[in-house]
């Protein structure tokens, strides 16, 4: 009998892979394909964009993440130069070849020069979409700085009001929160089966079940995560010998799902920077009091890290072992996407760090629109054995 | 009768042309390239009087263009083989608005105005993987020549996406493809569409506007023709003179700067 | 230097003052002050030309390193690729910024570079403007433990911002630098231990503001045609001063003279390019260690830069307008003209078709030249779509070419000089240079020469 409900929960599990495997590859819904309640859909590009905003204003947060492998590239040369990532070119190809005519509006942040020639790009070739620069700072140290993230937060509340010719109430915007710190509580618990249990989810699989978000409202997206992690628990599955790695370098240009799946072969990925920006706060924002306050406090005291945010108390270093110490990681796969220049510089100073502590690792390239891993495999394979050997 | 001359040295070949003053071509000549850029100028040159069956001293001005153009000792003027292509395709097809050139090394789009002059240009001379150095680099693996491998790739079902962007490995690709049993005309078809796709993608900067006029030594390939044609959704102007479309823009130009200066007339013998 | 010097008209004969001359010099010199900052006691502090904290760092005397002033000179000097591969070497990739590699290498090699030795920084300043920069002071804190700040001014947040000062968004937006300013102050005096004082900083920007007077018009002389210099070469000895000697009485002095002596050349209708054919927008950075070929590629056709964008942005983007400092509130004032220019005169590049359009305008151009640097992204990434816009819209005839800041590896000469001579040829055949009437630049006559006074 618990067998039967066991596998009721695999078949249940399995439709919700592919659902989101299909929402990873889906365009933004186009306005007369829009969930209930919403009004429009707000693109935002990497890495944390204060999605609650968009939510309170009816418009469904669209997180823009490139166009993978499977997109050609037909305007993007034309318009942005070649010694640029992949995914800034072929987000720039989405917006040119129609895929994000939808949205209402598209926000970059300043998180490299690069991305932050998207909106100088949207605004010459999509004047009708609003399309704006979150100046989230780079400097969060000094006394004043949330101060000047809900000033900024509130700016964009304003566009975004103006833009739906309706207001967004702070009732509104607590009710958001409250449905946001439900998903964060969610993805808390799916991370902790990864740390706790990774042979009952793999990296591919948690990073669908994250990434499907990108394309729902994030009440939906709680519900599936409800669905799915009691069958995820009841996976009967025995552990394998697979060394315990972290993966670090998917904050922002996605790797090809292949790439995970090659990875998942080899590895437990017990943690990693995959989405980051989608589970920025480490704990709940508080739900009372003023909601852009909470929004901007939440941003400087209680967050995660990335190579593209400054902060002082976050050294690269720092995150980095302590991520290693709590996931219970034996190494490391450090990964910077080509072309992309404060990744490819955190992997100089990461990998310098674990040659100093004497942890393995292992450096990796990618590009979102690779299609063949043979080379990737053989090197995973290689650096696995030689994890069990000396953890042997 | 006065004669006018284009010479285009380029990497891999140099093209010569002879017109009168009527602008018709009277002679031309095709030189594989020598050790020296100075004696292969001299020597297309020579073979193209030849063909045309004049003397020397009859030429009133010479033009040259290409990379080597400061080779041409003898030359009179030296002028890029991006206005020269720009003045070649519009003399062969007048209503050409966009110039789609796909050598050996490189790889250029130029956007014409109907009286030839240059509006636009952008060139990839950096990477082979959009220009003719891929095809050489799979007839290499195919172990076939050059010539065949247009009507073979149209025969073409399947084709694969060849998706390394580097020539140097897709060599490589090729060889994998090819050892896990998929078909050359499928492997050939990827190969031509990885070259399209690049060298539109490169176009689109200058703007395709009709009529396309395809040059250079890749535009004898059927298969790229056919690609082209679909990539820019209209018929593409192609012309056996295509390769030597810049040494007759250099002719060109020749003769319209002879008759702005007639500083120079015919000597006769 | 009183008001008196600043006017003098331009009919009088100006002291001979040669610019490249005098701003080698100055160049000498600072370099020399840096190798005896130690020696001296002085406090060294790293600092980026875009988003810096100059006044105050002055109130402090500390001497300034500018790290892409040496990494450039690197280029130069033409001994670039060994710091470069000497970086790789240790592990950074070849596609990131050719300048932080270079600095890497001068790391590698003990601050040894060939206009002296480099003094280790007390505190660096980064400021977001280049996200680069960042990461750059990242590679101090790990390789030098330099303490670092993070200047975090806020950009242009689209296209047609339009920003007042004392708006609500200029306001709120003033605040905050404001704030990391007084943060940077305490930090200041925990290092030096010399305390802050306010008149001090009224005293550089006083200077600050002769500075930039005298610079707008500078940058507003080269609207006469034949243009009295060159904005692509003769520029980088401007901005040069602008960067290393803000704040400083020479600085001003530097730029008085420059004005003085440009609008001599102006009365006597001297432009830099004997027979100017072309007038030419550049946009981009120079590739520096070819600088000289660049030049010369281009002069050789009568082509001369009026312009080029990084006077702008290389130069604190202090020829925005309304950029004048009131001594009479120091910090306020610091903060909010901070804000300003890093909205128009730094991050704008990103929307850089505004600058450039009215740029084509006001210089009266043939053409604009696109130069595209492989590994800064900063001035790069945007280039080609910006160049599509413009020639849609404005129906100018432009050049784009690539190569790099300081790598020679990716200079191609036969390829960029067909590419340069193509463009000239174009425009030669679309009937060759305007027809210039000499036209008198917009700048106010001698007499009304103030400080601070918008061209």
């Amino acid at each position: 009998m618990a067998q039967g409900i066991q596998e009721d929960g695999e078949t249940a599990l399995v439709e919700i892979l592919e659902r989101c495997n299909a929402l990873r590859l889906a365009p933004p819904p186009a306005d007369d394909a829009l969930p209930a309640g919403y009004s429009g859909t707000l693109g935002h590009f990497p890495v944390y964009f204060p999605e609650e905003i968009a939510h309170a204003a009816g418009l469904l947060p669209v997180h823009v993440l490139g166009g993978g492998n499977k997109l050609e590239l037909k305007y993007a040369d034309a318009h942005m130069g070649s010694f640029v990532c992949s995914i800034c070119r072929s987000t720039a190809e989405l917006g040119l070849n129609g895929t994000l005519q939808p949205l209402t509006g598209f926000v970059t942040h300043p998180i490299c020069d690069a991305a932050k020639h998207l909106a100088g790009i949207w605004s010459r070739n999509l004047p009708e979409q609003l399309a704006q620069i979150l100046y989230l700072p780079q400097n969060v140290n000094t006394p004043g700085a949330v101060r000047f993230i809900a000033a900024e937060y509130q700016r964009l509340r304003g566009e975004l009001e103006r833009k739906t010719g309706r207001p967004i109430a702070d009732e509104s915007l607590r009710a958001s929160l409250r449905i946001y710190n439900r998903n964060r509580r969610l993805l808390r618990e799916l991370y902790a089966i990864r740390r706790d249990e990774p042979w009952k989810l793999s990296c591919t699989e948690s990073y669908l079940l994250l990434r499907a978000r990108t394309r729902i409202p994030c009440e939906q997206h709680n519900e599936m995560l409800e669905a799915a992690l009691p069958a995820i628990r009841a996976r009967r599955r025995a552990a394998q010998d697979k060394p315990r790695v972290v993966f670090v370098g998917g904050f922002c240009e996605q790797p090809p799902l292949e790439m995970l799946e090659t990875i998942d072969d080899t590895c437990y990925v017990v943690d990693d920077d995959l989405l980051i920006g989608m589970r920025w706060f480490t704990a709940d924002v508080p739900e009372t009091g003023e909601p852009m306050w909470a929004l901007a406090e939440s941003f400087v005291e209680r967050s995660a890290a990335s190579p593209v945010q400054h902060d002082e108390r976050k050294t690269k270093e720092g995150y980095l072992m302590e991520m290693l110490r709590t996931s219970g990681a034996d190494a490391a796969i450090v990964t910077a996407a080509k072309f992309c220049e404060p990744g490819l510089d955190e992997q100089v100073a990461w990998s310098k760090h674990l040659d100093h502590e004497g942890v393995q690792y292992l450096i990796l390239e990618f590009e979102e629109k690779m299609t063949s891993f043979e080379q990737m495999a053989m090197q995973l394979e290689t650096f696995a054995e030689s994890l069990l050997f000396s953890i042997a | 009768m006065r004669y006018f001359g284009g010479v285009d040295v380029g990497s891999t070949q140099t093209k010569a042309i002879i017109i009168d003053e009527n602008r018709a071509v009277v002679g031309r000549a095709l030189q594989d390239m020598e050790t020296s850029m100075k004696t292969v100028a001299q020597d297309a040159f020579d073979a193209a009087l030849a063909d045309a069956g004049i003397r020397a001293d009859q030429v009133v001005r010479v033009a040259g263009t290409g990379y080597g153009r400061y080779n041409v000792s003898f030359g009179d003027e030296q002028v890029t083989e991006i206005s020269c292509h720009a003045r070649g395709a519009i003399a062969l097809f007048p209503g050409t608005a966009t110039v789609i050139d796909i050598g050996g090394q490189d790889t250029k789009a130029i956007s014409v105005k109907p009286d030839g002059q240059v509006a636009d240009f952008t060139m990839n001379d950096k990477c082979a993987a959009g220009t003719g150095r891929f095809l050489g680099a799979a007839s290499y693996a195919l172990e076939m020549p050059l010539s065949a491998l247009g009507p073979l790739a149209l025969k073409s079902q399947n084709p694969v996406r060849i998706t390394t962007t580097c020539t140097v490995f897709a060599e490589s690709e090729i060889i994998s493809h090819l050892a896990k049993g998929i078909l050359p005309e499928d492997v050939l078809m990827g190969v031509h569409q990885a070259i399209t796709s690049r060298c539109v993608s490169l176009a689109r900067r200058v703007g395709i506007h009709s009529e396309v006029t395809f040059t250079g030594g890749v535009s004898r390939n059927v298969a790229m023709v056919r690609l082209i044609e679909d990539a820019v959704g209209t018929k593409v102007n192609v012309s056996p003179d295509a390769h030597y479309c810049g040494a007759l823009g250099a002719a060109l130009f020749a003769h319209e700067h002879a008759l702005a200066n007639e500083t120079r007339t015919a000597v006769p013998a | 230097m009183t008001i008196d010097t600043v006017q003098t008209p331009a009919t009088a004969a100006p002291a001979e003052f040669d610019a490249r001359v005098e701003g080698q010099r100055l160049m000498k010199e600072w370099y020399g002050g840096l190798e005896l900052a130690g020696e001296r006691g002085q406090p060294v502090a790293n600092v980026f030309v875009m988003g810096n904290a100059i006044e105050i760092l002055r109130c402090f005397d500390f001497q300034l390193v500018f790290p892409e002033i040496n990494s450039l000179q690197t280029g130069v000097r033409k001994v670039s690729e060994e710091y470069l591969r000497l970086s790789e070497d240790y592990g950074m990739s070849p596609d990131v910024c050719s300048y932080v590699k270079a600095d890497v290498g001068l790391i590698l090699k003990e601050q040894k570079h060939p206009a002296g030795l480099i003094p280790k920084a007390d505190i660096a300043i980064a400021s977001n403007m280049c996200s680069t920069f960042i990461k750059w002071a990242e590679i101090w804190e790990r390789m030098l433990k330099t303490p670092t700040f993070v200047l975090d001014l806020p950009g242009q947040r689209a296209a047609n911002w339009e920003v007042r000062p004392g708006d609500a968004q200029h306001a709120a937006d003033a605040r905050w630098v404001e704030a990391q300013f007084r943060d940077l102050i305490e930090r200041c005096e925990r290092i030096t231990g010399r305390r802050f004082r306010m008149e001090r900083l009224a005293e550089v920007q006083s200077e600050v503001n002769r500075m930039v007077g005298h610079w707008n018009n500078v940058m507003a002389l080269n609207r006469n045609c034949p243009a009295p210099y060159n904005a692509m070469l003769d520029g980088l000895t401007y901005i040069g001063i602008m960067n290393v000697y803000r704040g400083t009485a020479e600085g001003a002095d530097f730029m008085a003279r420059l004005e003085e002596q440009l609008r001599a050349q102006v009365a006597r209708g001297e432009g830099k390019v004997a027979g100017e054919k072309f007038r030419l927008l550049f946009s981009g950075t120079p590739c520096y260690v070819s600088m000289r070929r660049l030049v010369e590629l281009f002069e050789s056709w009568g082509g001369v830069f009026a312009y080029s964008d990084y006077l702008t942005f290389a130069a604190g983007g202090m020829d925005a307008g309304d950029l004048v400092y009131d001594t009479s509130r120091p910090l306020e004032s610091l903060a909010e003209v901070t804000a300003l220019a890093a909205q128009r005169g730094l991050s704008n590049q990103f929307f850089a078709h505004e600058r450039l359009a009215q740029n084509v305008r006001d210089y009266d151009v043939d053409g604009i030249v696109f130069h595209g640097i492989k590994s800064c992204r900063f001035v790069s990434s945007g280039m080609a779509d910006t160049r599509d816009y413009l020639n849609k819209r404005l129906k100018i005839p432009s050049l784009y070419i690539e190569s790099d800041l300081i790598d020679p590896r990716y200079w191609s000469d036969a390829q960029i000089k067909n590419r340069v001579d193509a463009f000239f040829e174009s425009l030669n055949q679309r009937g060759g240079p305007a027809p210039h009437a000499g036209r008198a630049a917009a700048v106010p006559l001698a007499s009304e020469a103030s400080i601070g006074g918008e061209a």
